[in-house]
C-alpha cells in the first residue's frame, strides 16, 4: 500500500473522468470526418474560457450556465472550423495531412486569438485572464466520505462523465442521426449514396464534439488552479495518446485508453517512486512511452488498427 | 459502359455546384484584404510624423530602442501582465527626466513575449540584436539567462534581468546583469524564517530547473548549518496539471513525518500546487514556506488557497526593500492608473529599465562594451523603488534586502501582504498576518 493512497486513487478516477470527457469526441470527430484535429486543444481552452470570462466579467457561479453556455459556443466553432476551413479544402482535394497542418494553422491562431480575448477583458475589467484561479461554483457539492474528499471537481466531472458516456451510447445505438454517423464512419460515399445527408450529419458531429470537449474544459475550471490560454495545449499529448490507443475508431478502446493513461499517471508513478525511487518528474515521460508502445505495435494508428488501415486491407483484397 | 457514364455525368458537375456552394467569394475576400493593406500602408505614409513631410520646426529626437523579452504567456504570464504596465510607466519616467536634465532624446521600449520559453528567449534575444538593439531587459526565469548567455556575451548585448536570482549566474565580467540579488541570499531568508517558525522536518519541493535545483541546494546547505537535514522532491516544469505530483508530495510528508513543505515555484504552477495542496488532509496539517516566485499572482488569491493560506500560515519571502517611500509612490501610482497591485520583481523591472537609459545616455553611443561601462558606474549612485542598485563584481544588486509575505483576508477578498522583514539573520514579523 502506498501511503497517502487515498488522494492517488481520487486523482486516478478524477482523471479517468477528464480523459474519457476529452479523448471521447476526438475519437468520435476523427471516425466521422477523417480529420486529425488539433483544434480539440481549443475545444478544451475556450470551454474552460467561456467559465472564466462568465465567472471574472459577469459573476457567474452556476456550472450549469457555463457548461450549456461552453457547449453552444464551441460547438458552433467546431462548425465554423469545418465549414470554411475542412470543408473547404477537401473540397479541393485536400490529402489529409493537408487538412491535418491546416488545423494546426488553426491551433495556434486560436491560442492566439484568445490572448487577445484575455488582454481585452483585462482592459476593461483589470483583471488578470491570463492565468485564472480555480472557480468554486455554487450548484455542485463538495462531499467527504471517511476518507475520501470529494472535490466540487470530482462531483462534477462523476456526473459529467456518466452523462456523456450514455448520451452517446443513446445517440449512436438508439437514434437514426447515430445510425447516420455510424454509416458514415464505416463508409461515407456508401452512406451517402444511400441517401444520407453526408454534409449535415459531419456538423452536428463537429458541434456535438466541440461541445463535449468544452464542457471537460469547464470542468477543468474547478478543478486546475490556474487556467491559462495553454490548458488544452499541455494535454493534447494525452489526449491524443488516448485517442490513438482507441485507434482513433473504437470509443470503448479510447475509454480504456483514458484508464489506462490515468493509471500510469497516478497510480504507476507513486508506485514507481514510492517502491523504486524513480523521479516524480518523470511522469510525463510514461505517456510518451504509451504513445510510442501504442504506435510501433499497432501501426498506424494506435490500437484499434485505425480506419484508413481497415479500408486500405479491404481495398487491397478486392 | 455504366462506369463512364457515371464519370461523364459527376466529374463535369462536381466543380460547379461545389464552387457555387462557397459560402464567401474567394476573389472579393481577396481584394477586401488587399486594398485593407494597401489603405495601411498609404494611411501610415500619410499620418505618420517621420514620413509624412509636414513642418517639424524642433530638432530631430535622438531615438533609443530599449529591447524586452518578458514572459507575458507561460508560467510566469501572472506576473509578465503586471510587468508590462511597469515598462509602460518606467519608460515615461525616464523620457521626461530625459527632457528635465536636457537631453533631446526619446527611449522606445521593443517588448517581445517569450512565453517563459527558454528557446524563444534566444529567438528575442537574437531578434532584438537583428534590428539594432544592444540593451535588452529580461529574460526573467534564471534557466532563460542561461540560455541567452553566450549569444549575449559574444554579440556584446548588455543583458538586464529583474528577477533571475539563481546563484549559479552569479559570473564576473560578463554581459549579464541582475537588478535583484541572487537566491544565495534568499535561502538564508527562507530558512531562518522556516526555522524560526518552528520547522525541523522539511521537505523542499521545487521546479526541476535552473531556479529551483540552486535554490533547493542552498536551502539545503542553510538547514545543515542548523543541524537539519532536509528531503528534497524535485517536479517537472510546463505541465498542465500537477495533482499527481502533490499525491506524491502528501505521501512524502506522511511517510517522513514532516513538519513543513517548502515549494519553490513560479505563478502557474505554484498556483495549481497550493490548490490542490488545499484538499489534502496531510498538506493541510503542515506549515508551508514559500519562495518569491508565485507572489503577486492572481490565480493565489482565490478562497480556496486563501483558507489553505490561514490554515498553514503560510509565509513567503521575496527580494524586498520594505519602507521605501519610492516603491510605495511607485505602487500607489501603478494601482491608481492601471487598477493593479504590484507583485515580485516589479521594482527590479522599473529600476533595470532607469539604469539602462541612463547608461546609455553615459555611455554617449549606443555601443554594447560602452553601455555596459556605463551601466556598473551608473548603478553605483541610482537608488530606486528596489533600493541602492550598486552591482557586485557578478553583476549582481550588491544589497539586497527580504520581505516576508502572506495571504491576508481583507474586506476586498484576499490580498498579498508583507508582513515581516529578514534582517541581522532574523526574521522580524511587522504585522499580524493570521489571527
Amino acid at each position: 500500500m502506498i501511503p497517502g493512497f487515498t488522494q492517488t486513487m481520487v486523482n486516478f478516477l478524477q482523471y479517468i473522468f477528464f480523459y474519457t470527457v476529452f479523448s471521447l469526441p476526438l475519437t468520435l470527430s476523427y471516425r466521422t470526418t477523417k480529420v486529425i484535429n488539433f483544434v480539440h486543444a481549443n475545444f478544451i481552452t475556450y470551454g474552460a474560457y467561456t467559465a472564466v470570462f462568465l465567472h471574472g466579467v459577469l459573476g457567474n457561479s452556476s456550472i450549469v450556465i457555463a457548461a450549456f453556455l461552453a457547449f453552444v459556443i464551441v460547438g458552433g466553432m467546431a462548425v465554423l472550423d469545418n465549414l470554411l476551413v475542412f470543408t473547404q479544402l477537401q473540397k479541393r482535394g485536400s490529402s489529409p495531412a493537408m487538412v491535418m497542418i491546416s488545423s494546426m494553422g488553426l491551433w495556434i491562431a486560436y491560442r492566439y486569438l484568445l490572448y487577445v480575448l484575455t488582454d481585452i477583458m483585462h482592459f476593461y475589467t483589470s483583471k488578470n485572464f491570463v492565468s485564472y484561479g480555480r472557480i468554486t461554483y455554487s450548484d455542485i457539492p463538495s462531499i467527504s466520505l471517511a476518507e475520501f474528499n470529494l472535490s466540487q471537481a470530482f462531483i462534477a466531472s462523476m456526473v459529467a462523465t456518466i452523462l456523456v458516456v450514455s448520451s452517446l451510447y443513446l445517440i449512436l445505438e438508439k437514434t437514426r442521426m447515430g445510425r447516420a454517423m455510424r454509416a458514415i464512419s464505416d463508409n461515407a460515399t456508401l452512406a451517402e449514396i444511400s441517401g444520407i445527408p453526408r454534409n449535415l450529419v459531419i456538423n452536428l458531429t463537429w458541434f456535438l464534439c466541440g461541445g463535449i470537449t468544452a464542457v471537460g474544459g469547464v470542468l477543468w475550471t474547478s478543478f486546475s488552479g490556474a487556467i491559462t490560454p495553454e490548458a488544452g495545449d499541455s494535454m493534447i499529448l494525452q489526449v491524443f495518446t488516448i485517442g490513438f490507443i482507441g485507434g482513433l475508431a473504437s470509443l470503448l478502446r479510447t475509454s480504456i485508453g483514458a484508464i489506462i493513461i490515468a493509471f500510469m499517471e497516478n497510480i504507476g508513478i507513486a508506485f514507481l517512486n514510492t517502491y523504486l525511487g524513480v523521479p516524480v518528474s518523470f511522469r510525463p515521460f510514461l505517456t510518451f512511452i504509451a504513445l510510442l508502445t501504442t504506435l510501433i505495435l499497432f501501426p498506424p494508428l494506435g490500437a484499434g488498427g485505425g480506419l484508413p488501415y481497415r479500408f486500405r486491407k479491404r481495398g487491397l483484397s478486392q | 459502359m455504366v462506369n463512364i457514364r457515371l464519370s461523364t455525368i459527376t466529374v463535369p458537375k462536381e466543380p460547379g455546384p461545389t464552387l457555387k456552394k462557397l459560402p464567401f467569394d474567394v476573389k472579393f475576400i481577396a481584394l477586401l484584404l488587399i486594398s485593407f493593406v494597401i489603405g495601411l500602408v498609404v494611411g501610415y505614409a500619410i499620418f505618420s510624423p517621420g514620413l509624412g513631410g509636414g513642418a517639424a520646426p524642433t530638432p530631430e529626437k535622438t531615438v533609443y530602442n530599449i529591447g524586452f523579452t518578458l514572459p507575458l504567456s507561460g508560467e510566469l504570464s501572472s506576473i509578465g501582465k503586471i510587468w508590462e504596465k511597469v515598462v509602460q510607466i518606467a519608460i515615461e519616467d525616464l523620457n521626461s527626466e530625459a527632457a528635465a536634465y536636457g537631453f533631446n532624446v526619446e527611449f522606445r521600449s521593443v517588448i517581445l513575449d517569450d512565453a517563459t520559453s527558454d528557446e524563444k528567449a534566444l529567438q528575442n534575444v537574437q531578434s532584438l540584436y537583428q534590428q539594432g538593439i544592444k540593451v535588452i531587459i529580461g529574460p526573467a526565469a534564471s534557466s532563460q539567462v542561461k540560455v541567452v548567455k553566450s549569444y549575449a556575451d559574444n554579440n556584446k548585448i548588455v543583458i538586464i534581468s529583474p528577477s533571475s536570482t539563481s546563484p549559479t549566474l552569479a559570473i564576473p565580467n560578463d554581459y549579464i546583469f541582475r537588478t535583484v540579488g541572487s537566491d544565495a541570499g534568499q535561502a538564508k531568508a527562507l530558512s531562518t524564517l522556516a526555522y524560526q517558525e518552528g520547522a525541523r522536518k522539511l521537505i523542499v519541493f521545487f521546479r526541476n530547473d535552473e531556479y529551483g535545483k540552486a535554490f533547493a541546494d542552498f536551502l539545503e546547505q542553510n538547514f545543515k548549518e542548523k543541524g537539519i537535514t532536509v528531503s528534497k522532491l524535485p517536479y517537472q516544469t510546463g505541465l498542465s496539471d500537477y495533482a499527481s505530483e502533490v499525491a506524491t508530495l502528501a505521501s512524502r510528508v506522511g511517510s517522513e513525518g514532516a513538519d513543513s513543505v517548502i515549494l519553490i515555484a513560479f505563478d502557474t504552477d505554484g498556483a495549481n500546487i497550493i490548490s490542490h495542496a488545499a484538499e489534502s488532509d496531510v498538506l493541510s496539517n503542515v506549515r508551508w514556506f514559500i519562495s518569491e516566485g508565485p507572489h503577486g499572482a492572481g490565480e493565489l488569491l482565490t478562497s480556496t488557497v486563501g483558507r489553505f493560506a490561514s490554515r498553514v500560515r503560510l509565509y513567503g519571502t521575496r527580494p524586498l526593500y520594505i519602507g521605501n517611500p519610492l516603491y510605495e509612490d511607485l505602487f500607489k501610482r501603478v494601482k491608481s492608473r492601471f487598477g493593479i497591485e504590484l507583485g515580485v520583481f516589479c521594482e527590479h523591472l522599473y529600476d533595470a529599465i532607469k539604469l539602462a537609459g541612463w547608461a546609455i545616455l553615459r555611455a554617449g553611443e549606443y555601443d554594447g562594451e560602452a553601455i555596459r561601462n556605463a551601466l556598473v558606474e551608473v548603478a553605483k549612485t541610482y537608488y530606486g523603488p528596489s533600493g541602492w542598485t550598486m552591482f557586485d563584481v557578478a553583476g549582481d544588486k550588491a544589497q539586497q534586502d527580504y520581505g516576508v509575505w502572506a495571504i491576508v483576508s481583507t474586506a476586498e477578498g484576499y490580498k498579498f501582504k508583507d508582513v515581516g522583514v529578514f534582517e541581522r539573520g532574523s526574521i522580524i514579523f511587522t504585522e499580524q498576518a493570521y489571527p
